[in-house]
């Protein structure tokens, strides 16, 4: 055969049969096992009313078959991302999902060949149209996920069958520690609160009293407004203008296993929110990087960015979707 | 519950409904299980679902009713078929009342499915296929609307509109190939078992029973539904034949009611010859319909042979004897719901029977009269017939002044104790059997015999052959005319002899009957000659015309195959043609953007190094330049269609590049008259 010749007919096979993968759904196998019955009853009986609901049936499953192939055509995706994806949580992700011409019903999308699970759906997507499609993803663990495709099921027009096409698009996602409570206190601070030493109100912050917020486990007792506690009936703290700032940095030591790293990460990124939240400064001390304290919720990003590359192999590009 | 939501529960409960219609039509169904699912369908469309939160309940209340249906069908009183399409209808029930979730809306419509299977092994009524239709249209309009439900958000609603196009090309599409399917998969059965046939629009209303009882109340109702449909050899070819089709005689009369003398029943037969005839006798293939409802054999007066025929019962069709009895009548031996027989009949005008070939007591009963019959009968027979003797003019006579004196009701007077006395001399009106019943009497009391006839009076051309309705019951009398033997007299207004049912009921019955003869042709009775035939006539080679057949003016089969392909062809192409026209082409605004600068050069509009097109617009709109109004849009135009993901329209480019030329023809005259060059905006 000659190339030319093999390129054509490799283009007739694609077209022939392009690259879909079909599913037959539970309402479906007992659809086709009713089929498989009325067939046997017209051959064995010769009642042509059973050879008329036959070939409706079958009839219906090509029609099946061509409705849910015209639904997957002229569509492209594309991945607008998630906000943040922490491990173990559901997470908000989004892709964006539009068609050249004609209209698509019944479309669920997901990621394919990923450890995410969940999927979002679009129950009706006209021509020209460039639909948001939102979904509450879950990933297992922390770390980047790479994600190769995302794919596009259609169950249109009867359930019976599942017709699922993959649009290649490769990314990866980071998926930050899981969201813990922080046990263990963050240790001594680097440096301590900003001001002069020896003022006897140097843990009370200064200026006006800007607010109240519940007192956090290890925080100053001195802290507490007494009569608001009382209150409220439960433990308030005063804040003030200038809150008192202490530089962190949080260490994940080398060596660990993966269930101790795992556990470290969470702990860390559980303390790293807790104390910025606190106004302080956080820096991180991993094995392979060294981040500089600083205070802000960019910072506890970059943190959480860090952590959850802890133990992987950073590759040299790529687009992340989150 | 959602906008839609509705909709489609709705659509799934009628569309059961359907797939239980589709059973319901054989007549077979017990009448509970048709009360109970009525119900059901009734609670589900009112959105009542009671069985909600009883699931358990009434899946145990379904296994004893399974239970009994078994123990039914064991003890051999319910048909296999009819118990299991009983219990699925049951089922369906039970699943439209139970709270709707997907699985549920499957369970329900795969239970319709195997109603409608079920349907199709019970019935093979014309009405059997429209449920079919309409259970296949409910249906997947459902479950389309489901599957569209489950991918929407919950907050948002279902696009109902947008899915019926799509949908309604898919079913299109799908009773095309159910049809194809239908015509060309070979039908090579293991077995041979149509359906059966249904009692169709009601029970059967007509009938013979052994004795004619005058009197009774209310309103005899004219049914326009068909009983029997014949095909005459030869053929009359006349809209309307007018003859009386006899189904048995009566010679005895008591007073309230005709019976027979004699009451014999003869061995079973397959052909039975009541008299001899000659070989222009008039040949009958008669089918006695479910409407018909008796098991006596009718044919053209006077018949001469019966035979050859066939029941249809639930069972499937079944040959069966003929039994003769008493007054003529000929009964079928098996009882089903339609049957199917010959007939030869004596051609109009031909003598019946003689006096010597009745049995002695048939002949003496053919001038008893009853006991206590009223003087004044006789007395007026006496005073109309002024002293003729000759039997045919006298009953002429008589049915002509019964005719002219008396009329037509069709309203029953009541039970009274002299039914003829009271017809002839308190009401004086009647139906068919006072008329034929006072006839005959007064002939008896005239010393002239004669005997009541019972059948139908009628038949209306319908696709080549007679039919024969309900309403077209009536009855006559047989005069023994020495010589000629019975001859048929109706005493009957001629107006009142047949049908009176209203014309446009009968005209769409008659639509009806047509349809439904075509159904049993085209579908019921399809088979593998049928394939063969139409194979040959699509592939054969045109056999020659013979001599004497006339031309057809329409065009042969092959030459509407033919032309189907051409528009297939020509469908798919124009399709075809028109996605290479509407595609996108990825360079086209690059290209109308060379187009529009190319024409600029030759309009010799100045333009600086690397100065882009919009800003060539921008300054020439500063600088007022004439062509500025006709570029602006145009360059605005051009970057959506490069960058704005808004391509150029299928002759969009050539209409705005016209419109610039035309623009630059313009300003180049301008030019040449005024001979003053443009302004010229200079770049900074």
């Amino acid at each position: 055969m000659t190339p030319r010749r093999s390129v054509r007919w490799a283009r007739l096979r694609s077209r022939l049969r392009p690259p879909r993968t079909l599913k037959v759904t539970r309402i479906g196998r007992t659809y086709l096992v009713v089929t498989f019955g009325v067939g046997l009853g017209a051959l064995n009986t010769g009642n042509n009313l059973l050879y008329l609901l036959l070939g409706l049936l079958l009839s219906m499953v090509v029609v099946s078959g061509v409705l849910s192939e015209r639904c997957l055509r002229y569509l492209s995706v594309r991945r607008v991302g998630a906000d943040a994806a922490f491990a173990q949580e559901p997470f908000v992700f989004r892709w964006a999902i539009s068609r050249g011409q004609g209209h698509a019903f019944a479309l669920t999308l997901s990621e394919a060949d990923s450890p995410l699970s969940g999927s979002g759906g679009v129950g009706y997507l006209p021509a020209g149209v460039d639909h948001i499609v939102r979904a509450d993803l879950t990933a297992p663990r922390r770390g980047p996920v790479r994600l190769t495709g995302v794919r596009v099921t259609t169950t249109w027009p009867l359930g019976l069958f599942a017709k699922t096409r993959t649009f290649p698009l490769e990314s990866t996602l980071l998926i930050y520690p899981r969201r813990t409570y922080a046990c263990q206190d963050p240790g001594a601070p680097e440096q301590g609160p900003v001001g002069e030493a020896g003022n006897p109100r140097r843990n009370d912050g200064n200026g006006d009293v800007s607010g109240l917020r519940d007192l956090a486990p290890g925080e100053d007792a001195r802290r507490i407004h007494w009569v608001k506690s009382a209150s409220a009936g439960k433990l308030l703290r005063v804040e003030r203008e200038r809150e008192e700032r202490r530089t962190f940095v949080l260490t994940v030591a080398d060596g660990l296993d993966a269930q101790a790293l795992e556990r470290r990460c969470e702990e860390v990124a559980a303390l790293a929110h807790r104390l910025i939240e606190e106004g302080h400064e956080v820096g991180l001390d991993t094995p392979g990087e060294r981040i500089r304290p600083a205070a802000g919720a960019a910072q506890e990003r970059r943190l959480l960015r860090a952590l959850a590359w802890l133990g992987h192999e950073r590759p040299g590009g790529g687009e992340e979707a989150a | 519950m959602r906008k839609g939501t509705r909709l489609r529960l709705v659509l799934r409960d009628l569309g059961a409904g359907c797939a239980f219609a589709s059973m319901a039509v054989s007549g077979q169904l017990p009448i509970w299980a048709l009360a109970l699912h009525g119900l059901a369908l009734v609670f589900a469309l009112a959105g009542r679902r009671p069985f909600a939160n009883r699931v358990k309940l009434t899946a145990v209340l379904l296994l004893a009713v399974a239970l009994s249906l078994g123990t039914y069908v064991l003890a051999g009183s319910l048909n296999l078929v009819v118990a299991a399409c009983t219990f699925a209808g049951l089922i369906s029930a039970q699943r439209m009342l139970s709270t709707p979730d997907a699985a549920t809306d499957g369970q329900v419509l795969l239970s319709g499915l195997l109603m409608v299977a079920g349907g199709a092994a019970l019935s093979g009524e014309l009405v059997y296929g429209l449920f079919l239709i309409g259970f296949g249209v409910l249906a997947s309009i459902a479950l389309a609307l489901g599957v569209v439900e489950a991918a929407v958000p919950e907050d948002e609603p279902v696009p109902v509109r947008a899915v019926m196009g799509p949908l309604a090309k898919g079913v299109g599409f799908a009773v095309l190939g159910a049809v194809a399917f239908f015509v060309f998969f070979p039908r090579l059965n293991w077995n041979v078992i149509g359906p059966g046939p249904g009692l169709g629009l009601g029970v059967a209303t007509a009938g013979f029973s052994n004795t004619v009882r005058l009197g009774g109340a209310g309103t005899i109702k004219d049914n326009p539904r068909i009983v029997l449909r014949a095909t005459l050899s030869p053929d009359p070819e006349r809209e309307t034949l007018d003859a009386y089709w006899v189904g048995r005689t009566y010679d005895v009369f008591d007073g309230q009611e005709w019976s027979n003398a004699r009451k014999v029943s003869s061995k079973p037969t397959l052909m039975s010859t009541l008299r001899l005839g000659r070989d222009n006798l008039v040949h009958q293939r008669v089918e006695l319909m479910p409407a018909y409802g008796a098991r006596t054999l009718v044919a053209l007066e006077t018949p001469s042979r019966l035979g050859n025929a066939v029941a249809s019962t639930s069972q499937g069709p079944r040959r069966t004897s003929i039994l003769e009895l008493g007054g003529g009548e000929v009964r079928f031996e098996t009882t089903g719901i339609a049957y199917s027989y010959e007939a030869y009949s004596l051609p109009p005008g031909a003598g019946g029977d003689d006096l010597r070939d009745l049995p002695p007591e048939e002949q003496d009963a053919l001038l008893s009269l009853p006991e206590g019959l009223d003087v004044r009968v006789g007395q007026t027979a006496a005073r109309v017939l002024n002293g003729e003797r000759d039997p045919m003019a006298a009953a002429q006579k008589l049915s002509t002044w019964l005719q002219r004196e008396y009329s037509y009701t069709l309203e029953q007077g009541g039970d009274v104790p002299d039914p003829v006395a009271d017809f002839l001399f308190q009401r004086k009106q009647g139906h068919c059997e006072h008329f034929a019943t006072a006839l005959t009497l007064m002939l008896r009391t005239q010393g002239m015999r004669a005997r009541l006839a019972t059948g139908f009076f009628g038949g209306e051309r319908v696709t080549g052959g007679y039919v024969v309705r309900a309403g077209d019951a009536h009855a006559w009398t047989h005069v023994l005319v020495p010589g000629r033997g019975f001859v048929t007299v109706d005493a009957t207004p001629p107006a009142h002899r047949a049908s009176q049912s209203p014309r446009l009921l009968e005209q769409l019955i008659n639509f009806y009957e047509i349809v439904e003869s075509q159904w049993r042709d085209v579908v019921l009775d399809y088979n593998f000659r049928d394939q063969l035939t139409m194979a040959r006539t699509l592939m054969g080679p045109r056999s020659a015309p013979r001599q004497d057949e006339a031309p057809g003016r329409a065009p042969p089969p092959r030459a509407w195959v033919a032309a189907l392909l051409a528009a297939v062809v020509a469908y798919g192409a124009w399709r075809a043609l028109a996605r290479l026209l509407s595609r996108e082409r990825p360079l086209e605004a690059t290209r109308f953007a060379d187009a529009v600068e190319a024409l600029l050069a030759s309009a010799r509009v100045a333009r600086t190094e690397g100065e882009t097109l919009e800003e060539l617009a921008a300054r020439l709109t500063r600088a007022g330049h004439p062509l500025a109004p006709t570029l602006t849009p145009l360059t605005r135009r051009y970057l959506e269609a490069r960058f704005g993901g808004r391509p150029l329209r299928q002759g969009e480019a050539q209409q705005h590049l016209s419109a610039l030329r035309q623009a630059v023809a313009r300003e180049s005259r301008r030019v040449a008259n005024e001979g003053t060059p443009p302004p010229q905006a200079r770049a900074s």
